[in-house]
């Protein structure tokens, strides 16, 4: 990660500001670097560990019977989810359906999309889990 | 699609049909700032604090359960060895201690807290002794609250002048709690090499060396490894061996997953992930079906002990490979009353407390929720306490007795707490007398640790 200018300005004036009359040229730049480099650090531990997007995976199944599909991109249509990806299959009389949706152009979040779809799940009979995609990435990904 | 079709479907399977589930998130404070030589004051810190951290413990846990779909059963707060930082209080004022734990604990909407505890493995301060004697009183006059005592270590050797004390306590909370099938015992442990960041109530506690607060996580999955123990049908040992540790790696990268964020929510330090495999009264959630699963006809024959083994030596390796962060006891519990299972065999004459000894030297925790008859003598339960010990000392591991003698109870009947402390059938103990060896007092020295045969 690169620092922009500025960043790299203001930290040297904390560290001044902070040094007071002790600053010479040789300090203020050990300083600096060892906060720069903490910074970055910190940075690096936050974007492995982050929520980092808005990607969550939709998994619904029931018996398989006409309009589902159509029923659950209606409703998340409707809570401005956008579908990334979908996957579907029929086993026997099951459907089974996945989706990687997007939920960070909804003005809803998960819990109330979550709450959406489980109407939606309830009226046709199926049911519809919504989970963040680091559930999946942890368990199946190194 | 970022996955396959099968992962997916994987973990909607773990979650949503084999109780795969995290066992209980949580929270360690230090109360080591809370003395003060006025018990009102020393209360009202304690409990100030206790909410000042936890107030929202369960809120957001519960919205890390509908981010990821994974539900978490418990929540739960552990605090600093009481006895530590009170060390200079009474007895009284250590009872109205538990009560104040009691109220923040309520308070926060959890259903235990536990760190009433001291550890006397060496010796006794006299803040100790009086807390151990509130012991019966704190867990009769509280309906939170969990104790615990660590009597022994392998550095230190067995106490056992804390042994018999902590038998007479045992007996008297029993009594104390007649009511309700001596539920007090349920909620008081008597360790051998006590850990400081188990996040299992009732042994949980906050240890010395833990940072101000800290979140811990215990996962639980006997579910979800017995299901893939059936799907792997007949293959050797070996493969057997591959599948548990395929199994307990997801499920702990998922707790550690949900550890990571319900302390990020909390704005505090994740601590560990305990990947101790915890059964619950669910049906299927059994450690027991697990050991059937393997092929021992049931729990207590032959074999037991080698699949237990085999099981425990699996999930350890599997934790490790996916969290660097695993602590706590990290093993196989096999609690009698909190799994199905466990119960079948001892009502059917399967399981005896011997081979429960026996299945306790290569798994964690040790004796744990197991009913013996009311009458039987606390010298005898002070034996079992010291056998128990003398293998966790021996064998450098972590080690508990959670005994209940039910107060009035004979064998055939059962002593019943519902939800997640189960049941539990009273189980025979040996009716040979260790009296005089207990009688003798002092302390067993601690054991060497070469020549180990």
């Amino acid at each position: 990660m690169n620092l922009t200018e500025e960043e790299i300005r203001k930290i040297t004036f904390d560290v001044l500001s902070e040094l007071g009359d002790k600053a010479t040229p040789e300090k203020v730049k050990e300083f600096v670097n060892k906060r720069i480099e903490s910074t970055e650090g910190g940075d690096i531990k936050l974007t492995l560990g982050d929520v980092s997007s808005g990607r969550v995976i939709l998994t619904s199944f029931g018996l398989n019977h006409p309009g589902i599909v159509a029923g659950v991109t209606k409703a998340l249509g409707d809570n401005n989810c956008d579908i990334l990806d979908l996957s579907q299959k029929i086993l026997g009389d099951f459907f089974t359906m996945i989706m990687v949706i997007d939920i960070s152009s909804s003005d809803k979040d998960l819990k109330e999309i979550q709450d959406e779809m489980s109407k939606i799940a309830l009226e046709m009979k199926i049911k519809i889990y919504l989970q963040h995609e680091d559930v999946f990435r942890f368990m199946h990904r190194i | 699609m970022p996955y396959e079709f099968e992962e997916i479907l994987e973990t909607i399977r773990m979650t949503e049909i084999e109780h795969f589930d995290i066992r209980t998130v949580t929270m360690g404070i230090s109360l080591r700032d809370c003395h003060d030589r006025n018990i009102e004051v020393t209360k009202q810190k304690i409990y100030d604090k206790i909410l000042l951290f936890g107030k929202n413990h369960v809120k957001l846990a519960k919205e890390v359960e509908a981010q990821y779909g994974i539900s978490i059963a418990n929540k739960r707060i552990s605090v600093t060895p009481i006895s530590i930082p009170f060390d200079a209080c009474s007895t009284e004022e250590f009872i109205e201690i538990a009560k104040t734990l009691d109220k923040a604990a309520e308070e926060i909407g959890i259903d235990y807290i536990a760190g009433f505890s001291a550890m006397v493995q060496k010796g006794m301060t006299n803040g100790e002794h009086e807390l151990i004697k509130a012991i019966p009183f704190a867990l009769s006059e509280t309906k939170r609250v969990c104790s615990s005592v660590n009597i022994a270590s392998t550095k230190a050797g067995i106490n056992i002048d804390a042994v018999n004390m902590m038998s007479e306590v045992i007996k008297l909370t029993a009594e104390k709690t007649k009511d309700h099938d001596s539920i007090g015992c349920a909620k008081l442990v008597v360790f051998a090499n006590a850990v400081e960041d188990n996040p299992f109530v009732a042994g949980a506690f906050h240890g010395i060396s833990e940072p101000e607060i800290v979140l811990n996580v215990g996962i639980s999955g006997p579910g979800v490894v017995l299901e893939a123990i059936r799907e792997a049908g007949q293959v050797d040992l070996q493969q057997l061996s591959e599948v548990i540790k395929k199994t307990i790696f997801k499920i702990t990268r998922a707790g550690e997953l949900i550890g990571r964020k319900v302390a990020e929510k909390n704005g505090i330090a994740f601590g560990i992930v305990d990947i101790s495999l915890a059964p619950t009264p669910s049906e299927g959630d059994s450690i027991a079906d697990i050991l059937k699963a393997m092929g021992v006809q049931d729990v207590g024959a032959p074999g037991t002990t080698a699949a237990l083994a085999m099981l425990n030596d699996s999930v350890k390796k599997a934790g490790l490979m996916a969290s660097s962060s695993v602590g706590g006891m990290s093993g196989a519990f096999i609690p009698v009353s909190e799994d199905m299972g466990m119960i079948r065999a001892v009502q059917a004459g399967n399981l005896s407390l011997e081979k429960l000894e026996a299945m306790t030297a290569v798994c964690s925790v040790g004796l744990d929720m197991i009913a013996v008859p009311g009458d039987t003598p606390a010298t005898t339960i002070a034996g079992i306490i010291a056998d128990e010990a003398a293998i966790g000392i021996i064998n450098d591991k972590t080690t508990a007795v959670r005994i209940i003698p039910a107060y009035g109870k004979k064998i055939g009947d059962f002593v019943d707490y519902g939800g997640l402390l189960g049941k539990a059938p009273i189980m025979e103990v040996r009716n040979l007398s260790c009296a005089d060896f207990v009688g003798r007092g002092g302390r067993i020295p601690a054991p060497m640790r070469s020549l180990t045969n």
